[in-house]
């Protein structure tokens, strides 16, 4: 048999005449029969999760890109996945979150009404500038990490990689719609500071998905969440809500996954809260960072007040509101997924007090 | 815009609120599917709360009337007094949509007038999965009424 690149050159000159293989469609292994039921949304991933291509293995048996449940010829080569459990990557919402993902998405080109923004005192667009170029710089962390790790990602999880892309997409759409708030209004791009860069230097080179996924989906975007909820509050007008709105909703999407893919994780191996407990030991800081960094800290209270004269006093009372919320909703969720960090925060003990579960507590 | 003429808080405002969104199916698709039992509490001094049910499910809206914190089972609800309300949607009538200080969000970040409360977090974050849905749903109180009312 002549071979050139693994192909069978032979059988070229065979279907040239006509005497077709036909082996795929007399013998197969994979399940036939199998018709899947639209639902009321369309033919989701959850719908066609079903017979045997529904049955996702806790270990993938080997690393190809074959589709999960196809009859897989045996010469194929290894594409040496790093990643082969389901338990490195799956949540029990991956399927229902990658169909909201797809269906939410949005234009920040087309949905912004962006010649409805009205002219800003000089501080205000500023602050709104300041603030929109932090966030531009830290959402593609969010894109760079899982494309970092999806082409380790066994291809048995293929669902869980269709969510990493929708959240590749998502912030890809944030950094767009942060750069062009930045200049659409006469202001431009403000400071990008070392340590900002610095924490996404931390995620980034996480060694594990592990790590990066503690430090990404569940606490760095959980306050990314949080800054989004307070950009809306902040925000001088409707055009600014809707951005804050819209992005609002991606991030709330990722930070479902990071909870319930901890939570999946822990649940098959609770030997690895510890490794967790220190990861999240590490990465805390980043709360920190918030109100440590005048190019974050400081345009939230301009905008909160209303102008630098006033910053002083009202913006200390929104970054207290930031405070606790940062805080209390990053504790809720590590809680439900199944890692209990009350009382074990990695933080300055001024910027817990006060918070519900933040400090150590105490026997009287 | 068209203000709704049903008494708030009332079975019949919070039809007319869904029917106004369902109206315009194509607006809600284009927002996007969504999955959520949201409590709407309404508070006044000297009674008890009153709790209205809505809920998001894939592409439709319903709403489920007045009802018990028990036959609700809301993955998470959204609790303020009957003035905080009132105030609310009196500025969606004025202005076709929230005004900044009268979205749902700014409302209930601070706890105040608004409390956001849920039995875990993946409810109290899908509270801020389905805001644009949400908002859009609110801001419906400033749309024309829907057709079955304008019939």
């Amino acid at each position: 048999m002549q071979m050139a690149m693994g192909l069978d050159l032979a059988y070229l000159e065979r279907a040239a005449r006509g005497e077709f293989d036909l082996g795929w469609l007399r013998h197969w292994d994979s399940e036939w029969g199998v018709r899947a039921t639209p639902s009321k949304t369309g033919l989701t991933m959850r719908d066609i999760a079903i017979g045997s291509y529904g049955d996702i293995p806790d270990h993938a048996p080997r690393r190809t890109m074959a589709p999960r449940g196809s009859d897989v010829d045996p010469d194929v080569p290894d594409l040496g996945y790093t990643l082969n459990d389901k338990a490195d990557v799956w949540a029990d919402n991956v399927l229902d979150l990658y169909e909201e993902a797809v269906s939410r998405q949005w234009s920040a080109t087309r949905d912004i009404p962006w010649s409805e923004l009205p002219e800003l005192e000089p501080d205000l667009e500023h602050a709104m500038c300041q603030l929109a170029t932090v966030l531009s710089e830290v959402e593609m962390v969010a894109a760079d990490f899982p494309a970092k790790w999806l082409w380790r990602i066994n291809h048995d999880f293929v669902e869980a990689k269709m969510f990493l892309c929708t959240q590749i997409m998502d912030e890809a759409r944030h950094t767009e719609v942060f750069r062009k708030r930045a200049l659409a209004n006469g202001g431009g791009l403000g400071r990008a500071s070392a340590v900002v860069e610095r924490f996404l230097q931390l995620i980034l080179d996480a060694d594990s998905y592990d790590e990066g996924s503690a430090l990404m989906h569940l606490l760095g975007e959980g306050i990314v969440l949080s800054l989004f909820r307070a950009g809306e509050f902040l925000s001088p007008s409707a055009v600014e809500k809707k951005i804050f709105r819209l992005c609002m909703q991606d991030e709330a999407r990722h930070v479902a996954y990071g909870t319930m893919h901890l939570r999946y994780r822990l649940q098959r191996d609770p030997s690895l809260a510890a490794d967790y407990h220190a990861y999240l030991d590490k990465g805390e800081e980043i709360i920190a960072m918030i109100f440590a960094t005048p190019e974050i800290a400081e345009p939230t209270a301009i905008l909160a007040a209303g102008g630098v004269e006033q910053a002083a006093e009202l913006g200390t009372a929104a970054g207290d509101i930031m405070r606790h919320q940062i805080i209390g909703e990053y504790l809720r969720r590590c809680q439900h997924a199944g890692l209990d960090r009350r009382g074990r925060l990695h933080l300055p003990a001024v910027l817990i007090e006060g918070v519900p579960g933040a400090m150590v507590e105490t026997a009287a | 815009m068209t203000a709704i003429d049903e008494a708030f808080p009332s079975d019949a405002w919070f039809s007319e609120l869904v029917a106004r969104a369902l109206a315009d199916r194509s607006a809600l698709e284009r927002l996007g599917i969504a999955e959520l039992r949201l409590g709407i509490e309404i508070t006044e001094d000297g009674n008890g709360p009153r709790l209205f049910g809505i809920v998001l499910d894939g592409y439709d809206i319903e709403s489920l009337g007045e009802l018990a914190d028990s036959e609700l089972g809301a993955a998470a609800t959204v609790s303020g007094p009957l003035e905080a309300w009132r105030e609310m949607v009196a500025s969606i009538e004025e202005h076709g949509q929230a005004d900044t200080a009268h979205t749902l969000n700014t409302l209930s970040i601070a706890g105040v007038p608004f409390t956001l409360r849920s039995a875990d977090s993946m409810g109290y974050d899908k509270f801020f999965r389905y805001m644009g849905t949400l908002q859009a749903l609110f801001d419906g109180a400033g749309s024309p009424a829907s057709p079955a009312v304008v019939d």
